[in-house]
């Protein structure tokens, strides 16, 4: 097992996060596709904090923070969803276009 | 007293100005009631005091070396512009002549603008007129010249749209202006052209020059082409001559001063330019050439005028005409002469007609008709007019004619022939214009037709005892040949083209064998004449055309080409601001993804020298190799 291997593996997942979140019709899969980005970060964390810094682990210690925070920022994004759904009945991504030229 | 008004001569044309400043008190807008008149009074008293001044300066300045005076008017750096003035005989006794015709012009006028309200712009333009002419008289700088030139230049156009309000008078003053404007652009060239050459611009300095220049002979021969341009437009020679024609819409007392004096000073300005003409023998051939064409073609076409003004302003062009060929053929004497008593004569003519136009309306001469009894006076001046223009002894323009004529006898002999047939057109022109109007029976026009009152008679009396005393004038001055040198042969042939042409033109006009009006045989060549060569639409077609297409061209290039390019820079702002504000989608995700495409390009540009460097795996590079192998015989496949 090689670092560059959960390097890559994070990216992957960073990708198909990306992916989701962009393409994503449903406000909730955005969401969801934003907590696999932030976990693909998470595990990147862990990678360095393992193979690059095995005595102090600061990785780790800023793992859990970005786990509370998502925790938090998953909360609040799905009040806002939900927010946006009693207004307008939908959660379709490509109904909230109102804001534009 | 004499010699110091002799040394004052340059305060006559101050006089005339102080004259047209007064004027402007008796506008209609600013003395509201009591009238103008007073305008035209202090006007006639500040030339009367303009006319006892050079009078007296004339006699101070006979047989007397010619007193000289020059006024610094400005310094610059290498130019040092001087106003010579030169009272001699010559150009005091020009003064004389320019104050006395406008004096009997503005008393003619008094009675001739009874009926009108414009005295005030009316007087004090005739005074700038007197001003113009006299300071032009006196003065000795070509530079200078060209000045007062332009001056009465815009004179004209002032004078001749006096009557503004009728639009022939708004085109003719157009036309009258723009016409003689050219050729003192022309001149203006010459003038400046000039400069370099000789090193002056004093008139007697430039004859000095002349008598040793070695110049070029094609310079000076543009140079001479530009200068006589000048004179060509001022005396309405062909093909600068319509304005002429045109201006006869204007106030019959400025006709007279118009016809007499001021297309005499472009004749002027040529005369004293005859030694620098003569340099190129182009420039004389260039001017005999104009006044011969001038001459004939004037006298022809006042053949077929119906319009009595327009009969004698054809005459003015062909007497100037004359002027011309006598400066080609360097008889500068001559040409004085012949202004002088052309100046008389055409006075007289001018202010019969204007006698005769006043009270019975009409300006067509086929309209009028036995006046000769019941208008003696203004019929008496006319034939006193006619005698004096054409070569008929012994008044004044006979000895002219005859001092051109035997002296260009020896060596242009076709040049004394064209002398004598116009001379004999002129006399037919003339008293066809007599016959018509003082002959035959009256007409409806004509029918009541009283003579008219003193202020338009007395002027008029006066010039006819003048021109009748002119050839005394000419003896005392010593201007006459003497019997034994006049040249006989040239005399019997002056008088008798003069006679055979006023007797032909008596026969057909008064008697009654041929109907009236006649027609001429060829009605094209009748009306060839009587439209003037169609000269308008010869302009209009040409020159008033070309310039019309390129003002056109040019306002259209500025107007959407050059317009456009600036225009087009904003539009295709305008443009882009509106088409690429689509890019403001609305859609959250798409603002993620240009996010993302922004970092992505951001990356592969700050890591691009290292992309480039990097060096894949053969094993990678070789797969890559097969598969674009793999995909190229596809694709051909």
């Amino acid at each position: 097992m090689q670092l560059q291997y959960f390097l890559i593996l994070a990216a992957a997942l960073f990708c198909i996060g990306i992916f989701g979140l962009i393409t994503s019709r449903n406000a909730v899969r955005v969401l969801m596709s934003v907590e696999l980005m932030l976990n693909a970060v998470n595990l990147n964390l862990m990678a360095f904090s393992n193979y690059m810094d095995g005595q102090s682990i600061k990785g780790q210690v800023f793992t859990v923070f970005v786990i509370s925070i998502a925790a938090a920022e998953a909360a609040v994004g799905l009040a806002i969803v939900l927010a946006i759904y009693r207004n307008r009945d939908t959660v379709d991504m490509e109904q909230f276009n109102l804001l534009k030229w | 007293m004499a010699s110091l008004l002799l040394q004052t001569i340059w305060l006559v044309p101050i006089y005339s100005l102080i004259g047209a400043t007064l004027s402007v008190i008796w506008f209609p807008s600013i003395t509201r009631r009591t009238g103008p008149r007073p305008a035209g009074y202090v006007n006639a008293l500040m030339t009367f005091i303009s006319f006892v001044h050079a009078l007296i300066a004339l006699q101070a300045a006979w047989n007397q070396p010619a007193y000289e005076l020059s006024i610094t008017w400005l310094q610059v750096a290498d130019l040092n512009l001087t106003l010579p003035i030169v009272a001699s005989a010559l150009t005091v006794g020009a003064v004389v002549l320019i104050t006395g015709m406008n004096l009997l012009a503005q008393v003619f006028a008094i009675g001739y603008m009874e009926m009108d309200w414009g005295w005030a712009r009316f007087y004090s333009l005739l005074a700038l007129f007197e001003a113009g002419m006299t300071a032009l008289a006196i003065c000795d700088s070509l530079f200078f010249s060209y000045i007062i030139l332009e001056v009465l230049t815009l004179g004209t156009y002032l004078l001749v749209g006096f009557w503004f309000n009728q639009s022939l008078v708004v085109t003719g003053a157009r036309d009258a202006f723009l016409t003689k404007r050219v050729g003192d652009l022309f001149l203006l060239m010459g003038v400046i052209a000039l400069l370099p050459l000789a090193g002056t611009w004093n008139f007697t300095e430039l004859a000095e020059w002349a008598k040793t220049a070695e110049v070029n002979p094609l310079v000076i021969t543009l140079v001479g082409l530009g200068l006589i341009a000048g004179p060509m437009g001022k005396c309405a020679q062909f093909p600068l001559h319509l304005w002429l024609d045109e201006a006869m819409e204007g106030p019959v007392p400025s006709t007279i001063l118009r016809n007499t004096v001021v297309v005499a000073t472009g004749a002027w300005v040529l005369v004293k330019l005859e030694p620098v003409l003569a340099l190129s023998p182009i420039v004389l051939s260039a001017t005999i050439f104009i006044g011969a064409l001038t001459a004939i073609g004037g006298s022809l076409i006042a053949l077929a005028q119906i319009d009595i003004k327009r009969t004698l302003s054809y005459l003015v062009s062909a007497y100037m005409g004359i002027v011309f060929v006598a400066v080609g053929t360097q008889q500068v004497d001559a040409a004085l002469l012949l202004v002088l008593t052309h100046a008389v004569s055409m006075g007289l003519l001018v202010m019969s007609t204007g006698a005769i136009v006043w009270n019975s309306v009409t300006q067509d001469v086929t309209q009028l008709g036995g006046l000769w009894s019941r208008r003696p006076i203004s019929g008496l001046a006319f034939v006193v007019g006619t005698l004096g223009l054409v070569a008929f002894p012994p008044l004044g323009g006979f000895w002219a004619m005859l001092d051109l004529a035997s002296s260009i006898w020896s060596t242009r002999p076709w040049l004394a022939g064209l002398l004598l047939v116009v001379n004999g057109l002129t006399a037919f022109g003339l008293v066809r214009v007599f016959s018509l109007v003082f002959g035959g029976k009256p007409q409806q026009m004509s029918e009541r037709s009283p003579e008219v009152h003193w202020p338009m008679i007395m002027p008029m009396m006066i010039l006819l005892g003048f021109t009748l005393h002119l050839p005394l004038v000419l003896q005392a001055f010593s201007l006459l040949p003497s019997w034994v040198q006049l040249n006989k042969d040239m005399a019997l042939l002056l008088i008798w083209s003069s006679i055979l042409g006023g007797s032909l033109s008596a026969v057909l006009y008064l008697g009654k064998a041929v109907p009236k009006p006649i027609k001429f045989p060829w009605k094209g060549l009748q009306d060839l004449v009587a439209y003037d060569f169609y000269t308008p639409k010869l302009y209009r077609s040409s020159i008033v055309f070309g310039v019309d297409l390129i003002s056109r061209l040019t306002s259209w290039v500025d107007k959407y080409l050059v317009d456009g390019m600036v225009n087009l820079f904003g539009f295709v702002t305008l443009l882009s601001g509106q088409g690429l504000k689509y890019s403001t989608s609305g859609q959250s995700q798409f603002y993620m993804l240009t996010i993302l495409v922004g970092l992505a390009f951001l990356g592969i540009w700050l890591c691009f020298p290292l992309i480039a460097q990097l060096s894949l795996d053969p094993a990678i590079s070789s797969l890559l190799t097969s598969i674009s192998a793999l995909w190229s015989s596809r694709t051909a496949g």
